[in-house]
Formats: C-alpha cells, structure tokens, sequence
C-alpha cells in the first residue's frame, strides 16, 4: 500500500491545528502585508501557500544564526578568565558535574513542524543531514532534525530566480520528503516518505483518504506545468567542466571578486552552507560558548596563529565559494552544493550570485572566447 | 519563534530587517525582500545587528560614582542625584553651565524629548550630537543654498540614473546598500565617477577616478564648474529661472581654469574637463557625497561648491536628479531634524526666530532660551576653561570620536558632573558620575529617519535587559524629578507633538508609518504620501542660491616634521567606536586590530613591511598600529580607521573646525611615522 492520501482543503487547518499541539507550528506568512517570513503560525489561516523563497532558508531551523550549546556555571565563586575570553575545552557531551564547575547542557528539545517548505530546501537538508550526521554526528543538529518534521509543498510558483529544475532538486520529489503536498484545487495529494512523515499521516488518517486513479492523473499534470513555470534553466555541469578543464582565467576571478561586498548574504541565506564560529560570553556567574553563523568568505575565517591569512586576497575566498559547491561537492558527496533556490540571487548586492555566475561561465564556454 | 520587523541600527541607510526571536531571546537576523532600501540584501554588519543586543556586557542597572569605582545603585538613587545636582549646578553658574549630547543612535522621539528637557527642563540650548562631527557641513551648507539640508533624491532612484558622481564617500563599504544600487545603475550603463584620494571598491568601477589630494575639493569642483562656464554648458535656463547670485560666483570661477586646478588638486586638467563635460551634458544625473567633504575646515565650502555644481547644470528637482548627502548614523537625519542642535529646534525652526521660539513656548509652557548654544566642540573648550561644569551625554562616545582626545579627556575630566546613558560602558562612561542604562534598538519602540528622509517605524522585540530602560524614559522620569512634567503614554504620543510643532514632520504619525515603508519627509499633512525627492519646482527657500567658494588649503598640511598626511575613516565591518560591531564575534574576528594602511612606495623607502609595528605621531599624540601596506592609500598619504580604542585615530587628527560649521578636519592632518617592529 503506497503511503499517499488526500486531504481536502477544508481540512487543513484542522490538521495543522492537530499539528500544533505536540509542535511549533512554523509556515510562511505575510508580515503586515509586506513580506513573507517563516515564523510562528498564530492565526492558521493566514499560511501562505504558494510563498515565494523565504529569507533565510528553513536551514535556520536545524542550524541557527545564534546556538547556545553550553553553559559554565560555577557555585560560589566565579571563574577565572583572562579579561579577553579564551576558548574553555570542556567535552561537549559531558552533563554531570565536575568539582564545583558544572557543565550545563543547553540541548534545543523543542518540537518544531515546518509547514510549506520547498522541494529545494528538503533536498538541501538531506545533504546538510550528510554533513552534519555521518562520520562525526554534531549533536546540536542531531537532536533538531529529530524533533521537526518538514512539510513540503510542491513548487508551482517559482520565483523568477528559481533554477532547481535544472538540479533535480525540485520543483517536487520523488523520495527524501517527511511530507509531500501537491495543490489539486480543491484538495492535496499528500505523499509521505520518512517514517515519522508515515506516522503523522496514519495519526489523524479520518482526514484522509485514499486517492482515486483521476488524483494521479491532476498530480501528474501538476507536476509538469510546475515544470514549465521556471524562468532559469541552467546547468551546472558546464561550469563544472570549465573549471576543472583550467578554463577559466585568473582574470575572470578577478571581475568576480571585484563585485564582492563581503556581505556574507550568500552563505548566510544558502540552504546549504555550514560555516560556523564558536564563541564565549563571559557572565558573572560563568561562561556561554555559542555557535554563529559565520562564512568562508571572510578573511578572518581561515587566519591561524600569528595573524597569518592564507586567504587574504578577496578572490581567492570568492573562487572558493564556487569551487566548493561547484567541484569539491559532486567530488565528495557526488551531488553539485546547490539547490537552485535562488536565493543568493536575491540576496547579492554585487549580483555575483550562482545562477548569474553559471550562466556567465557558460556563456564563455560557447562563445569560446576562454581558450 | 517570531520575527519583528525593524530597522537595522548601523548606518543611515535604514535597511529593513527582521529580528527573530526564540523563547524570549533575540536569535537572529534576516533582511527584508520588499524594502525599498535594500531589497533582500543586507551588509555584513546587519547580519549581524541581532548579536550585541544580548551581549553579557550590556549596562542593566544604573550606577553611580563612590570614589574610585562605580556602584550599583536603584533608578531612584540615580535619577535623584542626576535631578539634584543639575539642579543645583544650575542655580548656582546658570543653565549654560551644562551641555547636552543627544545621540543619532536614538529615536526621534527620544532626540525631540532630549532637545524639549535641555531647552524647556534645563533652560539651556547647549544641545548637539555627532551630526556636528559628520555632516554639520551639510546642514547649514546645504540649507545656505537650497532650504534644506537632505538627500533631495531617494535611493530607489539611484538604479534609473544614468550618471552617478560620487565624491568622498566610500560607498560600497559605508553605505553598502546604497553602494548595491550604484553597481546595478553601472550594470545598467550609467557612468560613474567617483573622486577620491583613496581607492575605494567604489572607486573600482568608475569610469573615471580622480585621485586629488585630501583637501582640494573645493579646487576641484570650481575647476569643474569652470569648464561647464567656460564650455557653455552651463543650463542657463535653470540659473536663470530658479537661482539668484550667479555674477558674482562666475567671477570668482575665473580663477580656477584647469591648469591651475591641475596643480592644486593633482588632477590631470584634460581629467577635469572630460568629468564636466559628462556631468553637465548627462541627464539623470545624481550627486553623492560624504565625510571626504565634509569633514574638512572648509566643510562647508565643500558642501557650498557641490551645491553649486548641481545648481550650474540644472541637475536638481527632478526624479534621478539631486544632491545626496549620506549620513552616517542610522538617526542622524532624524536627530538633526529633531533640533538636537545648539541652534534650531525640530524642522530647522532657529532659537533665534521669536516667532518659532514663541510656539515653542506656548507649547511647553515654559521661557526657553534665546541665544544658540554651544555645539560639541566648544562644550570641550568651555569644560577646559571652567565655564561648563556638568554634561549629560546619551549614547555617545566623545572619549573615542572626538579629535585629539588627549585634550577631550582633559576637559571632560575637569567636568564637575557627568552622567552617561547607554547601552554599553564605553570610554567616556568611565569618566562619569552616574550611569544610566539605556534599552537597545531591539527593546523599545520609536522611529528612525534614514538618509533618504524616510521616516520608519522599529519593531519592539524583546524586553529591555536587565532594569535598563528605553531612552525616552529615562528622559521623561528625570524631568519628572526635576519638576516638570513630561507624561506620554508612549512614543507614538511624542510623535503627536513633534507633528504638531514641526511642518516637514506635520503628516508623521505612527499610526501612518506601519502600512508600506514609513514616509519620506517633508510630509506636512495626515494625507500626504511623502516627498520622494525635493526642490520640484522650486527650491524649499524659494531661489537657489550660489554661493561664492574660495579654494583654502587644509588647516595642517603635511611639512618636513610631519611629513605624511593623515586621513581617517571607517571599516566595513567595523562602525565608529566599536562599543556594538567589536562585541560581534564575527566582526571583531575579522577585523581585530587596528591597521595603518600605507602605500607601498613610502613602506619601501621606511623599510615597512606587511604588519610591521609602526609608530604613527601628531603633535597631538601618537599611536601605535600595525601596518597594512597597499596602493589603496596615495602615497604620501596614510588612512587609519577610528574604531580601535588601541590605538585611537582620534588622538591624532586635528581638532581644527570649519568656522561656520564646527566641523573637526578629521580628513587631514600631519603626521610622522616611524618603524618599531621588524
């Protein structure tokens, strides 16, 4: 029996109010008719549907701008630290007391449902989720992932700077998903793929119901006008190629990173991206170490000891963006580091985003005019 | 989690910005897609606006002075020592014996009740902020010329026009959204010039750069208009219809052809003709500038002779087509507009007007003050000599920002009272006698007034930290005690006043401000949109007028004891003092220490190398950075950042002032330098 159901609308709010007892419910909404921004749902009839790419990415969820991981307190008396706060070493999984400082565990455990997500950014998570959980499993992302469930939407409203489709990381998917919805009308095809998905769906099944040959049928034409909404078509093998044949000039790099205004918005906004810094705030009563977001484009990110900065010059951190997600992904975990979700195109004040970059990339590929 | 809407406390771009808040804690910040200003982007510094609100250092309670130390102390305790002796000192040397800065990191609302308690509570106009350090040149050079002393276009406009002639301002790195719609006019195919001694990112997409030396703008903008006279591309139709004065300035122009222009500035000649003939002859062409203009002893002549430029061609009144001043602060518009200045009360309505003052009066019921006061400058000479014996400074941070900051310590020190109000302790706080604390941008509801004159609303999203209280507050609690009363139910009831009594704010309610993206000043009535750009039709006084600019070199230009020049200014990823940016682990990561940039020619010939530790002298002072060698800087020329209480920019510069303005030359000074690291 195939885990696919339907839901009518009008059950809907009922089900995210279901929803909303055991989670958060988070979901897009429109900010005082201005923009729209994942947060909190109050009024559940005020979820927007069809949302354009939210700013930043759901990543915000599963890897905040601002993580507590630990907290130093110490009884009776304070800690020494130098006037500067030094990084304290303490293991991170360790929770019972020693002496008199004790370590004090600040584990995010709340439930989270994320409603209307897009089919990019599941896609983005389950290569976060590759990151973050095999080999070394980073215990902060571990416990969030667990405790949210993503609902996702397929896309058939993409933004003008939208490329998934070129990816194969939207506009919908096949498998990956917690929970999947295409809009029919009156009514959505649910589709769940993740056990917990599974579970939530067979948790409240009087909503549902079985669909009909006529529901594969509009959900099948669904996916392909969604298909044919994309503005951008672009294809990251080429740049690929280009770069890894040494086609691309030096000066190239240059015209890019002249652009850059180290912002940090393409990291920052990516789904994808996980540069992180670790941080301590001394209080009276002891120490926070708090991870932030951080990224690879600052110079600062990579200075080692004696202030040496190996990558000083603007370009060489700008190609790295690219190279990352562009080469060392698909060498590593055999997938290009981009969803498509456009984002970095909307948020660039240089307009060195991917899709501009790819294109452009491509364009000297055809025209030949890089030897 | 939640998401409140505000305005992002840096620069006076006024981007919108969220603030995401979990479990009663700011976690976050993301840019807003729709805001005219800046579109989905943000800088890095407002990526980064949510983390210093919730640093550990932040001021919680008020404390006042035991001796050495400062002690904890309940807001009674303080605001009753504060009302006492300002009271008492008062009585006994007259109001004038206190100065007040107010602060354009503040509301409106908050900067309107600092100028009502100095004038009405105090009785005194000794009222200024750092608007006096950064674009005090402007407001009186521009208000001289036109009526009114804003940017006359609006920063949406910048991605339409098609010539961009940006002259001191660094504006990619301090004002960077506004720096993104100038690269998206240039994609679109407008010219941009840009002059600047230094080379900016900006500087890197211009078609012409010209690198004249620090302090010769005057000489090179009168070149300029010499050859649109000279050339006849003169809009004579514009001089004669909308502006007065013009015989007597061509007069003067004479004196200023390109050959002798050339030498001045170092500007090739054939350079100044290309750049007047494309800004006369271009349509759609707008005029930006900065702290590279206004802060110089002849501030206003700068200002003066860029308004002049604009006048020449006809290039102002129009969509596309203006003079823009950027302002640093995220407030300082607003503060300005306020009347947080010795001489004007909100709307620019002068102390020495009755008619103005007597609404005023009637208003606050209360006698208030006719003379102008002191502006910042002289608070510091008249503490040094005695005749001002008590400050109260809000959210300013005079011990790092003011030039040659041996001598500010000394007159602040010779203070018989000081309180500070802030939100973090900062250099000057530690000289003071009382400390109160103040709610950040994240606690407390208001407005903010960006550099395009756009009025915006800030979202309150968490509580005030601590016993911290929100400025406006404070203000009103301290009047209270000092027996007048000042009772609002909140900020929007203030706004109510300020539209009351100030016609360019006469429209500007809160009520208005939250649908869309606040309103664009002058809005002089409840049903007006806002004015996008100004002087349509006519100029706000009527008649523009030229006024004649003389060519004076810098206050201290470099000599054989102190033979490089200095110029200062900010990081991208720093802003001003640092007391916000260097609590910010990402910003201070990438920007730890202060660096002397140098040109490689002159680190050659000192045998400086990348790093090296180098003494750098004035004959106020010297400091001691290290040394970032790059062609960035002119040789001849180092630049030095002001954010590093290490080794302070300010204990060097000059604290000569424009005569009419009181601007510090904090452009050029003399300085020497010498190796002491390897």
């Amino acid at each position: 029996m195939k885990n696919e159901w339907i839901l009518e609308k009008n059950h809907l709010s009922y089900w995210l109010r279901q929803l909303r007892k055991e989670r958060d419910l988070i979901g897009p909404l429109r900010d005082e008719g201005k923009d729209i921004v994942f947060r909190s749902v109050e009024q559940i009839h005020e979820v927007i549907l069809d949302s354009p790419a939210s700013l930043p990415s759901p990543k915000e969820f599963l890897i905040p701008q601002y993580d507590p991981m630990l907290r130093l307190k110490v009884a009776g008396h304070e800690l020494a630290f130098p006037s500067r706060p030094q990084p304290v070493s303490p293991d991170v999984h360790m929770k019972e007391s020693f002496g008199k400082k004790r370590v004090l565990d600040l584990m995010d455990k709340k439930k989270r449902v994320i409603f209307g997500v897009r089919s990019c950014d599941i896609s983005a998570i389950r290569l976060l989720d590759r990151f973050y959980l095999k080999g070394y499993r980073d215990p902060y992302y571990e416990q969030r992932r667990k405790n949210t469930l993503f609902i996702s939407v397929v896309c058939n409203n993409p933004d003008p700077t939208c490329f998934c489709i070129g990816l194969g990381t939207g506009p919908y998917l096949e498998e990956g998903f917690d929970i999947q919805l295409t809009d029919l009308g009156n009514r959505y095809f649910v589709q769940a793929a993740s056990a917990e998905g599974i579970k939530t769906v067979r948790g409240m099944s009087f909503l549902f119901s079985r669909p009909r040959k006529t529901d594969l049928d509009d959900q099948y034409e669904v996916f392909l006008s969604a298909k044919a909404r994309f503005h951008k078509r672009i294809s990251l093998e080429s740049p690929r190629r280009m770069i890894l044949a040494g086609r691309l000039k030096d000066d190239f790099w240059q015209k890019v990173a002249a652009r850059c205004f180290e912002c940090g918005g393409c990291v920052y906004d990516c789904p994808l991206c996980t540069c992180f810094t670790v941080t301590d705030r001394r209080y009276p009563d002891g120490v926070e170490r708090i991870r932030l977001w951080d990224t690879c484009l600052f110079k600062g990110f990579t200075r080692m000891a004696g202030g040496i900065l190996p990558n000083e010059k603007r370009v060489l951190r700008t190609m790295r963006w690219y190279y990352h997600k562009l080469i060392h992904y698909p060498e590593t975990l055999n997938k290009f580091g981009c969803v498509g979700c456009g984002r970095c195109a909307i948020t660039c004040p240089g307009k060195i985003d991917m899709a501009t970059i790819a294109t452009e990339i491509k364009g000297l590929a055809l025209n030949g005019e890089e030897e | 989690m939640k998401k409140i809407m505000t305005v992002c406390p840096y620069c006076g771009c006024g981007c919108g910005l969220y603030l995401h808040v979990e479990n009663g804690r700011i976690t976050g910040t993301s840019p807003s897609r729709a805001h005219p200003v800046n579109r989905g982007s943000l800088c890095v510094k407002g990526w980064n606006a949510h983390e210093f609100a919730t640093h550990p250092d932040r001021l919680k309670y008020p404390l006042i002075r035991k001796g050495k130390s400062l002690k904890r102390a309940t807001w009674d305790e303080a605001l009753n020592l504060v009302a006492a002796r300002l009271g008492e000192i008062r009585t006994k040397h007259g109001p004038d014996s206190i100065g007040i800065l107010s602060s354009a990191k503040c509301t409106n609302e908050e900067n309107y009740l600092m100028m009502k308690f100095a004038r009405a509570v105090l009785g005194t106009n000794n009222i200024d902020h750092c608007a006096r350090l950064c674009h005090s040149s402007t407001v009186g050079g521009l208000a001289a010329a036109f009526g009114s002393g804003a940017m006359t276009n609006s920063i949406s406009e910048i991605t339409d026009a098609s010539l961009l002639f940006v002259i001191g301002s660094n504006t990619t790195e301090q004002h960077p959204m506004i720096g993104m719609h100038m690269l998206e006019a240039v994609d679109r195919g407008a010219t941009l010039i840009v002059a600047d001694p230094r080379r900016t990112q900006i500087a890197e997409f211009a078609h012409i750069h010209l690198r004249h030396r620090s302090g010769t703008d005057v000489a090179l903008l009168m070149g300029i208009m010499n050859v649109i006279v000279s050339e006849g591309l003169v809009d004579a139709d514009f001089v004669r219809r909308r502006t007065e004065n013009f015989d007597p300035f061509e007069e003067e122009l004479k004196r200023y052809s390109p050959a002798t222009v050339e030498g001045i500035t170092g500007v090739k000649a054939n350079d100044i003709r290309r750049v007047a003939r494309i800004y006369a002859m271009e349509k759609r062409s707008m005029l930006f500038y900065a702290m590279g203009i206004t802060q110089h002893i002849t501030g206003v002549d700068n200002v003066r002779a860029c308004a002049n430029l604009v006048m020449l061609s006809g290039h102002i009144g129009l969509p596309m087509s203006g003079i823009n001043p950027l302002r640093g602060q995220n407030n300082v518009q607003g503060a300005c507009d306020m009347g947080a200045l010795p001489n004007v009360y909100s709307g620019y309505q002068k102390v020495t007007d009755a008619r103005a003052r007597r609404k005023f009066e009637r208003a606050w019921r209360k006698k208030l003050p006719v003379n102008p006061g002191l502006t910042i400058m002289e608070m510091m000479d008249a503490a040094r000599v005695g005749s001002l014996k008590a400050m109260y400074i809000m959210g300013e941070n005079p011990l790092m920002s003011d030039p040659d900051l041996h001598h500010v310590r000394e007159s602040v020190e010779r203070l018989e009272f000081l309180v500070v109000q802030d939100i973090f302790p900062n250099e000057t706080s530690g000289l003071a006698d009382v400390i109160l604390p103040a709610a950040s941008f994240a606690e407390k509801e208001g407005t903010f007034t960006n550099t395009e004159r756009r009025v915006q609303l800030l979202g309150r999203a968490v509580g005030a930290v601590g016993e911290s209280m929100p400025d406006d507050g404070i203000i009103c609690a301290l009047a209270e005690k000092m027996g007048y009363s000042m009772s609002y139910r909140g900020p929007y009831e203030v706004m109510e006043e300020i539209a009351l009594l100030t016609p360019s704010y006469g429209g500007i309610l809160h009520h208005r401000l939250s649908d869309g993206f606040g309103l664009q000043w002058p809005c002089p009535d409840s049903s007006h949109p806002g004015t996008p750009y100004l002087h349509r039709k006519k100029f706000a006084k009527g008649l523009g007028t030229f006024i004649t600019v003389e060519f004076q070199p810098p206050d201290e230009p470099p000599d054989e004891a102190y033979p490089f020049l200095l110029t200062t200014g900010r990081l991208s990823f720093h802003y001003h003092t640092g007391t916000m940016c260097r609590r910010t682990a990402v910003l201070e990561r990438e920007e730890p220490e202060c660096l002397v940039e140098i040109n490689p020619a002159d680190a050659e010939r000192l045998g400086i190398r990348k790093r090296t530790r180098v003494r750098v002298s004035s004959r106020r002072g010297s400091i001691e950075p290290r040394a970032l060698v790059t062609g960035r800087t002119p040789e001849g020329t180092v630049f030095i950042p002001f954010h590093f209480m290490e080794a302070a920019a300010n204990i060097l510069t000059n604290p000569a002032t424009d005569p009419g303005a009181k601007i510090p030359e904090y452009k050029v000074c003399a300085v020497k330098i010498e190796k002491i690291g390897t």
